[in-house]
């Protein structure tokens, strides 16, 4: 009898550990199926409609992502978010590099580190909108980097190209997105063994070599995530680009804003999909080269 | 050695200089938040240092042509969606990555479904969100459609925070606690929680903050009742006035006043688990 009754618990237990795993999923994959999953493809299903003045309607026609490739303003955006994602990701890797490099390898001490990354991700205590909104006092004809620049007689005249331009929006998204490189190189950096580098240099390896053969790869994966994020962050960006260029600096995410404002539904979907596959195709590349799901 | 002595050097300057940049336009903010006011602008120089915008925030400046930020309303508003995010995400997060405890089939499907979350541009997730409330006819709120969206943000932190805790969790306290006799229950009450409470701390911050600033997805559908950042989005369009860079730095201080919770928290939690540790032996006994 007593036996009996230990086999049912043990059934039991053995059922419930089986099959609770999926119970406890089952919130959060819903929540993401029809949040996330059925958004994405309601975008992907407009795109085909038709696209009236001010509504839309369920006829299929492709007639908006023809407009979408055949107009040099839109199609033109493309390539100008292409542009500037490429130069912010060179410039968050030029700038991050190195500090990831200083904090993850060079400081020794766990307290500095941990100070240094501090002191790295207090910005992000401020507003995002508001941190957008500060550069325009520090970009501007009399602004505080033209102010320094001529205080200390590099220049006579103020600098007018700062704001309201492309480098602006560039300078803007560096500074807001480095910190997501910064972070995961020193990651990887701190996670390197200290003895590997000394018998690097025991078998006399010139420190550039050291770097090249061992410290490089080994931050790839890091190198990797930090890329993923700022692209993710900077392809869908378009508050940073209008703020800092005066709306002259057009990317897709501030097409898709217009669009939305004039009702223009079809349209704007065409441009979110585009966008999706501009995304999934740069994210597939850099997962290629990492899987995230290990590096965790 | 030699050469890195100099690296050292030079890493550490370059360092140095990145943190100016980093903090450069945060400090002229902060300046110019004390420009004289109302006529003064968002630029230098100064006129004369005052408190003028500071007041204005608050609401208490005299009236004077420059609209106050609807600092009390979109406030609280952005104030309660935070909060009601923070507690789904970190359940959803928390349930999400206990399932991952056990393999199972499907296992990098589900993952990678709950990560897309935080991938996808906030921009693609609200128009997408916003084309299915106008087909359905939805009224577009900020509790509604926007708080869906803002823990489809968030929940995909607090997931991959929580798998790092179970991924460094040593299972067998908890074996030994069942097999001790100890209900499941209490079991998770008296072991598996205070372990993973720093987790939960953790998970519950980075949903707060990330819900507090979200600004792309409520954008498009928030409704007409604006949170915070869409307050502050709203005056991108018009001129703007030192009294966004007041605002800046309070909110700012507000920040720190919550890290600081969570700092206060994290210190407890870790006296009570040593405190905790002795209780459960008269729960086996």
């Amino acid at each position: 009898m007593t036996l009996n009754s230990n086999d049912r618990n043990a059934d039991q237990r053995s059922y419930f550990e089986r099959f609770s795993h999926y119970y406890l999923l089952v919130p959060g994959v819903t929540w993401m199926a029809l949040f996330l999953i059925v958004p994405l493809l309601m975008m992907v299903y407009v795109s085909f409609w038709t696209q009236t003045t001010f509504a839309i309607h369920s006829e299929l026609t492709t007639k908006s992502w023809v407009t979408f490739f055949s107009s040099e303003t839109y199609f033109g955006a493309l390539l100008r978010t292409i542009r500037i994602w490429l130069t912010v990701l060179f410039f968050t890797f030029l700038l991050g590099y190195p500090v990831a490099l200083y904090i993850g390898l060079f400081v020794r001490s766990k307290t500095i580190q941990t100070v240094l990354l501090v002191a790295c991700v207090i910005p992000f205590w401020t507003s995002f909108l508001i941190r957008v909104l500060a550069w325009r006092p520090m970009l501007g004809k009399e602004g505080a980097v033209n102010l320094v620049l001529q205080k200390l007689g590099i220049i006579s005249q103020p600098i007018e190209v700062l704001l309201f331009t492309e480098l602006a929006v560039v300078i803007g998204m560096v500074q807001i997105y480095v910190v997501f490189m910064v972070g995961p190189i020193a990651f990887m950096l701190s996670r390197i063994d200290g003895s590997l580098l000394e018998a690097a240099r025991d078998i006399g390896a010139k420190p550039f070599t050291t770097f090249r053969k061992i410290i490089f790869p080994l931050s790839l994966p890091g190198v990797t995530v930090g890329a993923i994020f700022v692209s993710v962050m900077v392809l869908g960006e378009f508050a940073t680009a209008s703020a800092l260029s005066g709306r002259k600096v057009n990317m897709l995410g501030n097409i898709i804003v217009t669009q939305v404002g004039s009702l223009k539904w079809a349209f704007a979907a065409v441009i979110g999909v585009v966008l999706t596959i501009v995304i999934a195709i740069i994210i597939t590349a850099l997962l290629r080269l990492v899987n995230l799901r290990e590096e965790l | 050695m030699h050469h890195l002595v100099k690296a050292r050097w030079a890493l550490a300057a370059f360092t140095a200089l990145f943190l100016i940049f980093l903090y450069g336009p945060f400090v002229v903010m902060g300046i110019l938040s004390f420009q004289q006011g109302p006529e003064g602008g968002p630029q230098f120089p100064i006129i004369e240092w005052s408190t003028y915008w500071y007041e204005h925030v608050v609401g208490i400046a005299p009236a004077s042509r420059i609209a106050p930020l609807p600092v009390g309303e979109a406030l609280i508003r952005s104030l309660t969606l935070a909060f009601a995010t923070m507690i789904v995400s970190t359940i959803l997060g928390t349930m999400t990555a206990q399932a991952f405890r056990t393999k199972f089939k499907g296992s990098g499907f589900v993952f990678y479904l709950v990560v897309l979350g935080m991938m996808v541009p906030g921009v693609l997730l609200g128009l997408g969100m916003s084309l299915v409330a106008h087909q359905f006819g939805i009224d577009r709120n900020w509790w509604s459609t926007a708080f869906v969206l803002h823990v489809v943000y968030t929940f995909p932190f607090a997931f991959l925070v929580m798998l790092a805790i179970f991924n460094r969790f040593d299972s067998s306290v908890e074996e030994a606690s069942l097999a001790l006799g100890v209900s499941p229950r209490r079991t998770f009450q008296k072991v598996t929680f205070p372990i993973i409470f720093p987790g939960i701390l953790s998970a519950m911050l980075f949903a707060f903050t990330l819900s507090y600033d979200e600004f792309p997805r409520t954008l498009f559908t928030g409704g007409s009742e604006v949170t915070m950042p869409l307050a502050i989005y709203g005056t991108f369009s018009v001129e703007i006035h030192p009294n966004l860079f007041a605002f800046g730095v309070l909110t700012t201080l507000f920040s720190f006043a919550l890290l600081s919770v969570y700092a206060i928290l994290m210190g407890l939690s870790a006296r009570r688990l040593s405190v905790r540790s002795t209780g459960i032996q008269e729960d086996a006994a």
